[in-house]
């Protein structure tokens, strides 16, 4: 088959994971070799779906022994199939990579015979663009649940990161969707790609070259829709995983209905709103404090709600909260205020010290003051706060419109500088 | 009235700032120019300033990467700022709130994403000149950033020639050294490389067209970058197609 079809194959296979992360990772160019990395990820190009091309992102191959219901490379499936040699996906890296189309390689694959040997065909790639052509651009490798620990052990030594998915968040949903996959087996090889990393950190606080292992991290995916359980299922586990084997980022993927044509899914519209309110939700766990508990308890059946973000959800359970004075609050409460993100916590923090804040000054740092102003006190007489225990309040803002971003949601959580969604 | 001619590099708007915050020159009294011209302007510094300013580090660095946006009023602004830096709030730059400040950190801002942005968008193109692999790409950067940018190239594409084109500036890596040469038009540079349609194939398979998402993605892809783009010609058709 034609280099080109393949690629348009196992590229049209691979981009239901939705990592694209090229963050995290410093490395800097061997002497004969191309490529380096210097931490920040790089959006080299971004296709109308809004997603970030960081990475080229492919299949080995698309031929797979498993049958996941929610996936379009399942074996049932009939769309057409191809594999890669290990020297194709190697001259695409380089060619794409000289000529600065992309920050390096994702690379994943169906399941051909086991999952040891899926690992082992992954591990030759990276292994032969590391050691063959000195490439010191960015890896990322799909770690095969259920492979070895020793060939996990080994696919690190190449990779800046390793990813295997948790798909759902519950055995049951495993058992009805992807009978072959089991939540005991997944996280098992999460705890290998942990043990890898903490080995390789605990060696380089002794030698400062020892090997490193991963140096990226991990990551993981939950698809969201396909299966019956709710927003608190979700990011209870994703909470869950965070704790316990220190992801770098839990993705959530909208289930696309092209991958459907079984009786045992929805043919739905991808639920992006959804998958966006769940990246907001993970984002307050990781940077404010939140945790899931708190963003879920006394939500209707589990469910985020689509209509506002989950901060300003919480914040109109919790009026009691509020207000919160800008110009004596500790950084944890500060860090509650709907409209202000972490950001502008930080400058909030500096400013005081020199200067009492009023409400002229939350706008010019740009704060959100249709959702701030109803839960701050500033130095300045902020009127609108006596409203904060009226019960129209959610009325007030709730936009006046049904806005467009219902099916467009807004990119605030894309961001440029790191490459990540 | 004072007249401070500065070419447009921050070395040079660095000296003569000194000179006039030594004098204690106030903001107000000075037009900044780039060519000298001729009018009623006093030459004769006065004597006012104490003796011995110091400027916080953390200014001069904000200060050289504003020097790079593309504006003239720079300028007077980072003086302005310096000067109240100076004489009147040496915490000036912690408050964020400040017009002057918000301003200067706005643009220094603008200047970053710019230099991101060029090490995303810069697109090589392979040509033989003289037996001999050269990449060459053209770029329209928005600011002056094609000497803070382009090092970057030199240390992940160390082992190939290079240059990068733009109408603002050029720069040339022979294996050992990044020069800088004055900008070209777009004509100068290759018009194909035949790992585009690879590029161009791998763009419209890793779509996905359940997921339309337009204004997102020009958020982060401005539009004015298209044309330097190979893979942006697909884009109204993908489009189209989606819908």
């Amino acid at each position: 088959m034609d280099l080109k079809l393949k690629l348009a194959i196992l590229a049209d296979a691979a981009k239901y994971d939705a990592s694209c992360a090229s963050s995290g990772s410093h490395r800097k160019r061997q002497r004969r070799g191309i490529g380096n990395t210097e931490g920040m990820g790089i959006c080299h190009s971004y296709t109308p779906d809004g997603r970030c091309i960081s990475l080229l992102k492919l299949l080995l191959t698309n031929y797979c022994i498993w049958d996941c219901a929610y996936c379009i490379n399942r074996k049932s499936s009939d769309v057409r199939r191809a594999r890669f040699k290990p020297e194709e996906v190697v001259r695409l890296t380089i060619d794409f990579y000289k000529r600065n189309y992309i920050e390096g390689l994702f690379l994943s694959s169906g399941i051909i015979q086991s999952a040891d040997y899926t690992m082992e065909q992954l591990t030759i790639v990276a292994k032969k663009l590391r050691e063959e052509e000195a490439f010191g651009g960015y890896i990322h490798l799909k770690a095969v649940p259920g492979a070895s620990r020793e060939l996990i052990l080994e696919a690190g030594k190449y990779a800046d990161r390793l990813s295997a998915n948790i798909e759902m968040p519950r055995q049951e949903d495993l058992d009805l969707l992807a009978p072959e996959k089991t939540l005991v087996e997944i996280e098992n090889t999460m705890a290998d790609v942990k043990s890898g990393i903490d080995t390789a950190k605990e060696l380089n606080a002794e030698k400062p070259h020892a090997p490193l292992f991963a140096r990226a991290g991990q990551s993981t995916q939950i698809v969201v829709g396909a299966s019956p359980s709710p927003d608190s299922a979700i990011l209870n586990k994703a909470e869950s995983l965070y704790e316990r084997f220190k992801l770098r980022r839990v993705y959530y993927s909208a289930f696309s209905p092209v991958t459907a044509g079984t009786a045992l899914l929805p043919v739905v519209k991808a639920p992006l709103m959804r998958e966006h309110r769940l990246y907001e939700a993970d984002w307050l766990i990781r940077n404010y404090g939140f945790s899931a508990g708190e963003i879920t308890e006394g939500l209707k059946d589990g469910d985020l709600d689509l209509e506002k973000d989950p901060k300003l959800a919480w914040a109109l359970r919790h009026r009691e909260f509020f207000p919160v004075d800008i110009n004596t609050a500790p950084k944890n409460l500060l860090l509650r205020i709907p409209g202000i993100g972490t950001g502008n916590v930080a400058r909030i923090l500096k400013i005081r010290r020199f200067h009492r804040i009023r409400l002229e000054d939350l706008k010019r740092l740009r704060v959100i003051l249709s959702r701030a102003r109803w839960f701050v006190t500033t130095a300045d007489h902020n009127t609108d706060v006596f409203k904060l225990d009226s019960l129209n309040l959610e009325q007030r803002l709730k936009p006046k419109v049904i806005q467009p971003s219902l099916f467009e949601p807004p990119p605030t959580l894309i961001s440029a500088v790191t490459g990540q969604l | 009235m004072f007249q401070a001619v500065v070419e447009d590099n921050f070395k040079s708007w660095r000296a003569e700032a000194r000179r006039f915050l030594l004098a204690g020159v106030e903001p107000g009294e000075i037009i900044w120019t780039d060519e000298t011209r001729t009018g009623l302007f006093d030459s004769e510094l006065p004597d006012r300033a104490e003796k011995g300013v110091t400027v916080p580090r953390e200014f001069l660095e904000l200060a050289a990467t504003a020097a790079y946006y593309d504006r003239h009023e720079k300028w007077a602004l980072l003086y302005r700022l310096l000067f109240r830096l100076t004489y009147t709030n040496r915490n000036l730059l912690e408050i964020e709130s400040d017009p002057d400040v918000r301003e200067v950190r706005l643009m220094a801002k603008a200047v970053k994403r710019d230099i991101h942005k060029f090490h995303a968008f810069v697109r090589f193109r392979r040509v033989e000149v003289e037996g001999r692999e050269v990449f060459v790409a053209w770029h329209e950067p928005h600011h002056l950033t094609v000497e803070p940018a382009t090092p970057f190239f030199a240390r992940r594409f160390g082992a190939m020639y290079f240059s990068i084109l733009t109408p603002k500036g050029c720069a040339h890596w022979d294996l050992k050294e990044l020069r800088f040469s004055p900008g070209v038009l777009r004509e100068t540079a290759p018009k194909e490389d035949e790992t585009e349609d690879f590029w161009l194939t791998y763009y419209r398979s890793i779509f996905n067209p359940f997921r339309l998402k337009v204004k997102a993605m020009k958020k982060e892809f401005p539009v004015r970058h298209w044309r330097t783009l190979p893979e942006a010609v697909l884009i109204p058709e993908l489009i189209r197609k989606a819908k």
